[in-house]
């Protein structure tokens, strides 16, 4: 009896968010994936008459995989994780040192500045980064033209990491923050432990404070792959700019133009799930790889 | 230590982001469900939605709404940029809360016939309307025997060109596409640029295409003709590879900050564009105000008349309306009651598709920006020479996007414009049988 009320009070405090979980999350899915088995069949004149949805099996999934478009969209993402995660976590990682050093001044504003870009919606940095591109508009391109460097952010080869820049700039603030969240929590004995052991203010860092906020740099690093596979505002923003961005650049453009401009929801919705599934293999892949490494760390 | 913190703020983000969807999606209040006598009862006070991205549309809404009491219009915009509007249109339709009347392009129109999205308005008497309209317009939207949506406009294409710098360089402004090639070696030779070759812009290409005689798209009894390979289009792919490949154009997008940047600064001299186009003219590049003028599109035969149509658009009513009646009403006041039709010109729509707007005296006046040239009288010499028996394609949207993509691969060095055209072909054929469409190409 006495078991009984915390168990009623526990379902009352989890009945709000298993509603919202189970109507915003688990009930889409749901949706995608019964949609990712059908497909129309249309009849009457032209097309124009009747329209059925009949079950397809995994034609939907056979056609994205077949989709050359497709797995080169996700080659290109994979190509933009490979760089742009490792270098913005390295930079998320040095700057939440060089904030959280002895010497350092100014860190409240400093952090605030680093922060701040992550507080603009990604459609309005790609829109602001985009000015900074487009020849004869862009300062950034006239005063190199001015000396002499030609620079062309948009063209074929550059595109993808003028998107990288935008990421690295949105992210790498938000980064830090989680990271020099788990550094203040480190506590001050073992620095003044250091120190008197005779240790520099860099085998502090490389010994102490790196080992200690692993965790989060696993989940920071977890967070921008999911982030990588899941690129679509900027490439979506810039591509009326340049036309070096076609409609399956990223899998998550292509599923969109599926849905929307094609009007083929059930192939999008295959797309879709097919996307989350590989974001699921590289998370947990990568947990696992940092997990086994790891072992010996957490004790 | 991670324990349960990055999956619970992860799905805490996610859950957010749903229930922002959700709320987004209840905030559109336009009316769903089939209404069963198709007009509203007698006195009834109703409001249409009316989804469109004409800028200065309001101007005619306010009219009719002072006029009509009962039947009020309420315009949402909507954005047109990158077919957005089309893919918010079709999202709606499958959420069923499309709203009551939209603007589509005449392209558009078939891709929402496939969605069933469209109300047949000769079931409510178009039928009576049809002398109102410029003939061809108003049969961009008939299929079979329904009538699908009511002509506002359409855009004649023409050619703007910098007289001042065509004087000032020596250059006499082409009439044919030979001699289109020959000025922009000159132009090229003074520093500046004659055009640029937008890739993206499928309607453009597909104009070039249409004026040079092309067929894109037939239908024979049940079956789509699929035609993009023909040698109407294989002249066009080449004339416009060999300015591309000698870099005598630019191939920037159009209707974009560069490019309008370029147009006012005189790097950029010509626009083979539309009617419609002297709005944007005049509105991205004021600097240049008083220099340009307008003429006939260069021609593939010295001495011809080919002309093309590049956009314009309908008004439609979407299927799930309960009150076509009231809304076909509105519909064709707003497309041919002439005190409507006065101000649509003002309010940034191509050419009237009204028979009676033709002779709108808006149009027929001298225009500052082109130096006092009338040179709408350009564009009444175009529109008769458009080929009206074109019919557009069932998914033209999805059409544009293998365009785009195609025409900028083979920019980037994959094979010819020609090649690039084959495989659109390709792909557009495929799009039709996912759809379970029957399609064939002409061989």
């Amino acid at each position: 009896m006495s078991r009984a009320r915390p168990a009623r009070s526990a379902a009352v405090f989890l009945l709000p968010f298993c509603v919202l979980f189970t109507a915003c999350f688990i009930a889409p899915i749901g949706y995608a994936l019964y949609q990712s088995l059908l497909k129309s069949q249309r009849s009457g004149p032209l097309g124009f008459g009747r329209e059925r949805e009949v079950f397809a099996g995994l034609g939907n999934y056979t056609h994205a995989l077949q989709d050359g478009r497709f797995l080169q969209g996700f080659g290109r993402v994979l190509l933009f994780g490979a760089v742009q995660v490792p270098v913005m976590i390295v930079g998320a990682t040095v700057l939440a040192l060089l904030l959280e050093s002895a010497s350092a001044r100014w860190v409240p504003f400093f952090r605030t500045a680093y922060f701040l870009p992550y507080g603009v919606p990604g459609v309005v940095a790609s829109i602001l980064w985009g000015f900074l591109y487009v020849p004869g508009i862009s300062p950034v391109v006239d005063t190199l033209h001015r000396v002499g460097w030609d620079v062309d952010f948009l063209s074929n080869g550059t595109v993808l990491w003028s998107i990288a820049n935008i990421a690295t700039w949105e992210f790498t603030g938000y980064n830090m923050l989680v990271l020099i969240a788990q550094l203040t929590s480190v506590p001050g004995e073992l620095y003044e432990a250091a120190v008197i052991d005779g240790a520099s203010a860099w085998q502090v860092a490389w010994r102490i404070k790196l080992p200690l906020i692993r965790p989060a740099l696993v989940l920071t690093t977890v967070f921008s792959i999911i982030g990588t596979l899941q690129l679509f505002s900027e490439p979506l923003v810039l591509r009326s700019l340049t036309s070096n961005i076609d409609a399956a650049y990223t899998p998550n453009l292509l599923a969109y133009n599926e849905a929307f401009a094609a009007n083929n929801y059930h192939l999008a919705a295959a797309m879709a799930v097919l996307l989350a599934v590989v974001a699921c293999v590289l998370s947990f892949g990568f947990l696992r790889l940092v997990g086994r490494t790891g072992k010996g760390d957490e004790r | 230590m991670t324990g349960g913190m990055p999956r619970r703020t992860l799905l805490g983000s996610t859950a957010a982001a749903g229930l922002a969807a959700a709320l987004a999606g209840c905030s559109s209040d336009s009316g769903g469900g089939e209404g069963s006598a198709g007009s509203r009862r007698k006195g009834e006070k109703i409001t249409l939605t009316f989804w469109t991205w004409v800028p200065g549309i309001d101007a005619c809404v306010a009219l009719w709404n002072k006029q009509n009491p009962d039947v009020q219009v309420k315009v949402e915009k909507v954005s047109p940029t990158n077919g957005a509007q089309y893919a918010k249109m079709h999202a709606a339709l499958k959420a069923k809360n499309a709203p009551d009347l939209a603007q589509i392009e005449y392209q558009m129109v078939p891709s929402f016939l496939l969605d069933q999205g469209l109300v047949d308005l000769s079931k409510y008497g178009a039928g009576e309307h049809k002398d109102k309209f410029v003939g061809w317009q108003w049969q961009q939207s008939v299929f079979g025997d329904g009538v699908f949506a009511i002509p506002q406009d359409s855009g004649p294409m023409g050619m703007f060109y910098r007289s001042d710098l065509f004087d000032k360089w020596g250059i006499e402004p082409p009439a044919t596409w030979a001699e289109y090639e020959r000025a922009a070696t000159k132009v090229r030779a003074k520093g500046a640029w004659i055009a640029t070759f937008p890739p993206m812009a499928g309607g453009w290409f597909t104009g070039l295409a249409w004026q040079a005689g092309a067929h894109w798209f037939d239908t024979k009894g049940d079956t789509w003709i699929v035609d993009m390979t023909g040698q109407e289009t294989r002249r066009v792919c080449d004339f416009w590879e060999g300015l591309v490949r000698g870099k005598l154009v630019k191939t920037e997008p159009d209707r974009q900050n560069a490019w309008y940047s370029d147009l006012q600064s005189g790097r950029i001299v010509t626009w083979v564009g539309a009617q419609w186009g002297n709005a944007l003219l005049s509105g991205n590049a004021p600097g240049t105000a008083g220099k340009w003028r307008v003429a006939p599109m260069p021609q593939w035969d010295k001495g011809g008349k080919a002309s093309a149509n590049w956009g314009g658009s309908t008004t439609a009513l979407m299927s799930g309306t309960k009150y076509p009646k009231d809304a076909l009403a509105f519909a064709v006041w707003l497309n041919s009651a002439p005190e409507s039709v006065a101000l649509l010109p003002k309010a940034g729509v191509g050419w009237p598709a009204a028979r009676a707007g033709s002779a709108n005296p808006a149009l027929d006046r001298p225009d500052d920006f082109f130096g006092g040239q009338k040179y709408n009288s350009v564009f009444a010499g175009t529109e008769q020479g458009v080929n009206t028996s074109w019919r557009w394609g069932p998914m033209m949207d999805a059409t544009f996007q293998h365009l785009g993509d195609e025409l900028t691969a083979a920019i980037n060095g994959k094979g010819s414009f020609a090649d690039a055209l084959a495989r659109v072909q390709r792909r557009t054929v495929d799009d039709l049988k996912a759809k379970g469409l029957k399609v064939e190409t002409r061989t």
